[in-house]
């Protein structure tokens, strides 16, 4: 900053303190629960001290879940989607942006509109796609006769090799995580206001689009990747609904399943403590990737050569 | 300078010719605008195409084609198994139209999601301003605000509806003793303003992340000349700060409104249930529990098609009224 | 009976002698059956334990069960999958989703299935209302499996202090006990309103005190069933409860609480819940506790309740081996070795009089006289067609209305009898959709 001011400064710190609470309020009750054993988390009024039972709690917790897959396969989940995500949308974004091609608008808007439909709409549809991914393919190549040109040929049945099954694979609860918009409206923003002067440079000094992209716009889209990387680990990890259709063996369940299965339902004791619990080392990797990524946020944003 | 002077830079900081500005309609989707194009731009159409193609892809076969399975139903009546169909033509949304819930929970819905997005912009600019302006301790009020945003959905709506839960929850005790009547189970404005604190709770740490960042990404050096000219802090963050954000704020405007439109089910489900009486019943709430509950394809599809319409719409509009008043260089 | 005990154990060692032959059946071998179910948890565990007493009983098939979400989710699930072709050999499915799952073609009727496996079982043996909800043409379509009905639980040391021995066995007599027990401030608060009370307090209601719900025997003479439960005693008990909500003797539970907590805490002093409830109140509440039948009106043809919980289907689509399978589990389920297990595991009800009878006979409800009140209700007299249960197509939705509108009654913005008009209204609507698209059958 240029100059101090202690007043602002005494402001700022006040108005974070009081975020951070109201923030945090939620979480303290949630570790206070996760302490408590079955008896103490339901008595009235509810204790505002943690109790001694945390990690008693959070082991038994570990065990019942089995998370220990669960959390191997919820982070192959997860870096599978941020890194496609970041991928896919990093080249659509330069692609809408920096190109004029025919059809350019439509292209935005068609990945733009897959932001306007709630998920659980064409959940079951989706589910269609992913355990049969070859349909809309066999429907093309028998609506166009190319199966039966080939079957007559060479006896070869395309549409039998087209039965792509992904249900119970990884492929399969990454891939229709993949697609969304907000990653690339993002970078199409940031792109937006990139100074046109780099790209000129970069084409006098003969550079093709590639590698503008590569060596200029990616280093100064850092800070934006940062970030959204924290939000799409996020989402990729907090995935329930998906990953519960999509799979049907308990070895390719993710953690938020694991979790969701330790709360308690209508009829079964309530044993919120242990979900408490369990949802606090849920918790973690998340936590982690947010205070790591951090780092990135103060590190590539001293550009004064933008 | 560049060659290529003879385009001038406008207030879009999109490249204009000198030319009748009349062309600023649909058909500007087709044939290729200039508008979110850079000014300095490549024209390798293969290249383009391969570029966006993973992403379209991609959405063809996991968006686009369930989607249409999805909203052609429609216009059906259809067990969920998929054993008996019948054709029912515009049944489904008459049905929706004249029936005063539906229209109750559009309502609804507009005050939510309006509240919801603004809300949640100034709070997180507060706390992205005051990050932006203290000197210590920075990297631990960002790692505590982030927090929340690494809780799993389902736990922080029942975090907040036990908190808050009239008979037994801590801080609905502590409204009590301050004289409320706080009850959400009988008190539909109690609901639905519980409802909106938690989905703004949740959702605060969204924008704040990409606040901060926008506003870390202004070059110190405009900051010390606007200082040399005497603005003082907050001068300097209305006048420089905010205007470079620009492009930011628009994407968050437009996140925060697909957000409470679209994502704040999880939210209501476990906080309130769309009750009492249908009060915190809003329109994707609705989608949710006739589609993916009840298993009524036929209405839900319906109601899909008129809520992904009502989202087009605004967004479109939001797209020509406030990004033209974003200004990409500045 | 007897008949179905010595009939599976021939058969499971005529399975066994033949599988003899070959020798040492590898467990990759076994034909593996899938099964979805919805329940987590402490009760998933003794679902997983019952899953592996089968497997381990004998060699030739293997059941594999996973926890597909709640029941909606694992509806949800299986109309993905059955689209699919990847749906499971057993679904479990709420009594809720019965029609929806009746008239979906794609199941199989469970006395199909056991007929045309060779098990000969004696359908007459499952407790009447239980086996009532899913009888089509005399024979139970699916197998119940975690059946529950809702019992009043009290905490007999507030009721002592307050001066009575016992709840109340009419509504009225309860409330003169609820008020007194606020009055005398025993307690904050008498009762606790549990998130299905449209099921404990409306449904219930309706069959204990043989008020017909709906016309045509409740749905079970036909899909032109209507609603008619704002015409009975029911308008007059949601005016009960309202004045109870008012006055602050009924507070109702809402969300992020487990309803039972607030009686196992001490906190309410009576609430009408589940009988499976029975593992929590007895490892939490550190009172004087016990349960009696839900009360009746004063001077009704007392007749019994209905029930909640889900049953098992066997789903179509699968080859002759799965269905072999199914049939053998579904036969493993019904022994009244495995139905006194579960019960006592879980605190459902024992489905068949063979089991209930078998637990009676050691003693069991001596020790535990509170598991025995829920089978009192659900036996209680000849059911009618006021009380066999309820057949409505698309009941899920109709319900979730009817809690709406009963809601409006709370927030104070309709009367009882606006309320349930137009619950009723509007749940004819589902009923009349429902009846157009399954017309004929």
């Amino acid at each position: 900053m240029v100059e101090r001011h202690i007043g602002l400064s005494i402001f700022c710190h006040v108005v974070l303190l009081i975020g951070a609470a109201a923030v945090c309020m939620p979480l303290y009750f949630a570790f206070v629960a996760g302490s408590l054993t079955v008896g103490e988390v339901q008595q009235v009024p509810f204790p505002l001290v943690p109790g001694s039972h945390f990690v008693e709690n959070t082991v038994l917790a570990w065990n019942e879940g089995q998370f220990s897959r669960l959390y191997v396969n919820s982070l192959i989940v997860t870096i599978g989607i941020v890194t496609g995500k970041l991928a896919v949308s990093l080249i659509a974004g330069f692609a809408v942006t920096y190109f004029r091609f025919p059809f350019r608008m439509t292209a935005f808007w068609l990945i733009f509109i897959s932001l306007m439909l709630p998920v659980e709409v064409r959940i079951i549809p989706t589910y269609e796609a992913v355990a049969d991914a070859g349909g809309p393919l066999r429907a093309l190549f028998d609506a166009i006769g190319l199966t039966g040109f080939i079957a007559d040929r060479t006896g070869y049945r395309l549409d039998a090799a087209l039965q792509w099954n992904m249900i119970n694979s990884y492929g399969g609860l990454i891939l229709p995580l993949i697609a969304s918009a907000s990653a690339t409206f993002l970078f199409r923003q940031f792109f937006l206001t990139v100074p046109d002067e780099l790209c000129e440079a970069a084409k006098l000094d003969g550079a093709g689009p590639l590698k503008f992209f590569w060596d200029v716009l990616l280093p100064l889209s850092r800070a934006n990747i940062a970030a959204l990387s924290i939000i799409l680990f996020l989402y990729g990890w907090n995935q329930y609904l998906w990953p519960l259709l999509f799979t049907t063996e308990k070895a390719m369940a993710t953690a938020m399943i694991g979790l969701k299965d330790l709360i308690p339902v209508a009829d079964a004791q309530p044993a919120w403590n242990i979900a408490m619990a369990a949802s606090f080392f849920v918790m973690a990797p998340p936590a982690l990737v947010i205070l790591l990524m951090q780092r990135w946020f103060t590190k590539g944003l001293v550009d004064s050569s933008k | 300078m560049p060659a290529s002077n003879a385009i001038m830079i406008d207030r879009e900081g999109a490249a204009t010719r000198p030319r009748f500005p009349l062309r600023r309609s649909l058909g500007s989707l087709v044939r290729s605008s200039e508008a979110g194009l850079k000014a300095s731009h490549f024209r390798r159409p293969w290249l383009a195409g391969g570029l966006v193609a993973p992403q379209l892809l991609i959405l063809l076969f996991f968006f686009f084609i369930p989607t249409w399975k999805a909203l052609s139903l429609a216009f059906v009546q259809v067990d969920p198994f998929g054993g008996t169909m019948i054709f029912v033509g515009l049944d489904n949304f008459t049905t929706l139209f004249s029936s005063p819930e539906y229209r109750d929970s559009a309502i609804l819905t507009l005050w939510f999601t309006v509240v919801q997005c603004i809300a949640t912009l100034v709070v997180a600019g507060l706390l992205a301003f005051a990050t932006d302006n203290v000197m210590r301790g920075r990297a631990i009020y960002k790692g505590v605000i982030l927090l929340p945003y690494a809780i799993a959905p389902a736990i922080s709506g029942v975090l907040w509806a036990f908190l808050f839960n009239p008979t037994v929850g801590p801080l609905a005790q502590m409204l009590h003793e301050l004289g409320f009547a706080w009850d959400p189970n009988r008190r539909p404005f109690d609901a639905l303003l519980l409802v909106s604190v938690a989905a703004i709770w949740k959702h605060v740490c969204y924008d704040y992340i990409f606040l901060v960042a926008a506003f870390l990404a202004v070059p110190p050096s405009v900051m010390e000349a606007a200082a040399i000219d005497g603005a003082r802090p907050v001068r300097r963050f209305l006048t420089v700060t905010l205007p470079m954000a620009a492009p930011t704020i628009f994407f968050l405007i437009v996140m925060n409104f697909v957000y409470g439109l679209f994502e704040t089910f999880g939210i209501i489900d476990t906080v309130t249930r769309g009750g009492p009486a249908g009060s915190t019943n809003t329109l994707v709430y609705k989608v949710y529990q006739d589609g993916f509950r009840q298993l009524d394809l036929g209405s839900s599809a319906a109601q899909s098609v008129i809520l992904m319409a009502i989202a087009v719409l605004f967004t479109f509009l939001q797209f020509r009224a406030v990004e033209r008043k974003v200004n990409y260089q500045v | 009976m007897a008949s179905t005990y010595v009939k599976s154990i021939t058969g499971l060692f005529a399975a066994g002698a033949l599988l003899m032959g070959a020798t040492g059946a590898h467990a990759a071998d076994r034909v593996k059956i899938e099964w979805w179910y919805a329940i987590s948890g402490k009760l998933g565990d003794t679902v997983q334990q019952l899953i592996s007493d089968f497997n381990k009983s004998q060699d030739k098939y293997e059941v594999v069960g996973t926890f597909k979400g709640n029941y909606e989710e694992t509806m949800a699930a299986m109309v993905a999958a059955y689209r699919v072709n990847q749906q499971p050999a057993i679904l479990q499915s709420a009594e809720r989703g019965f029609m929806t799952m009746l008239n979906s073609g794609a199941v199989i009727p469970v006395d199909q299935l056991m007929a045309k496996q060779g098990y000969k079982t004696d359908w007459n043996d499952f407790i009447k209302p239980v086996a009532g909800f899913y009888i089509v043409n005399g024979k139970p379509a699916a197998l119940p499996f975690n059946s529950s009905t809702p019992i009043l639980w009290y905490n007999a040391d507030a009721f002592r202090a307050a001066g009575f021995d016992a709840p109340s066995d009419t509504w009225q007599g309860l409330e003169k006990q609820l008020y007194a027990l606020k009055e005398k401030k025993v307690t904050d608060c008498s009762m606790a309103l549990p998130g299905d009370f449209q099921w404990s307090l409306i449904e219930n209601y309706s069959a204990i005190n043989n008020y017909p719900f709906a016309t045509k025997a409740n749905g079970y003479a036909g899909l032109d069933t209507e609603f008619t439960y704002n015409k009975t005693g029911v308008v007059g008990q949601v005016a009960r409860l309202k004045k109870w909500v008012d006055d602050g003797v009924l507070k109702i539970a809402g969300q992020g609480v487990a309803p039972i907590s607030l009686f196992t805490s001490g906190t309410c002093a009576t609430i009408i819940n589940s009988t499976a409830s029975h593992s929590g109140v007895e490892a939490d509440a550190k009172f004087k506790w016990s349960a009696a039948v839900m009360p009746h009106e004063e001077g009704a043809d007392v007749r019994n309740g209905t029930i909640g919980g889900a049953s098992l289907w066997a789903v179509k689509g699968k080859s002759e081996e799965v269905q072999a399978g199914v049939a053998a589990f579904f036969n493993f389920v019904a022994q009244p070795d495995t139905q006194e297990w579960w019960s006592k595991a879980t605190g459902y009800v024992p489905v068949t009089n063979t089991a209930y009878r078998k637990m009676k006979a050691e003693g069991y409800f001596k020790d535990h006289p509170t598991r025995e009140i829920a089978i009192e209700q659900l036996s209680r007299g000849e059911p009618t067609d006021n009380s066999r249960g309820f057949r409505f197509g698309n009941h899920n939705q109709s319900t979730a209305i009817l809690i709406e509108e009963i809601q409006a009654v709370w927030t104070g913005k309709k009367t009882p009898q606006e309320a349930l008009d137009n619950s009723v209204k509007r749940g004819n609507e589902i009923l009349r959709q429902y009846e157009k698209l399954h017309a004929g059958k």
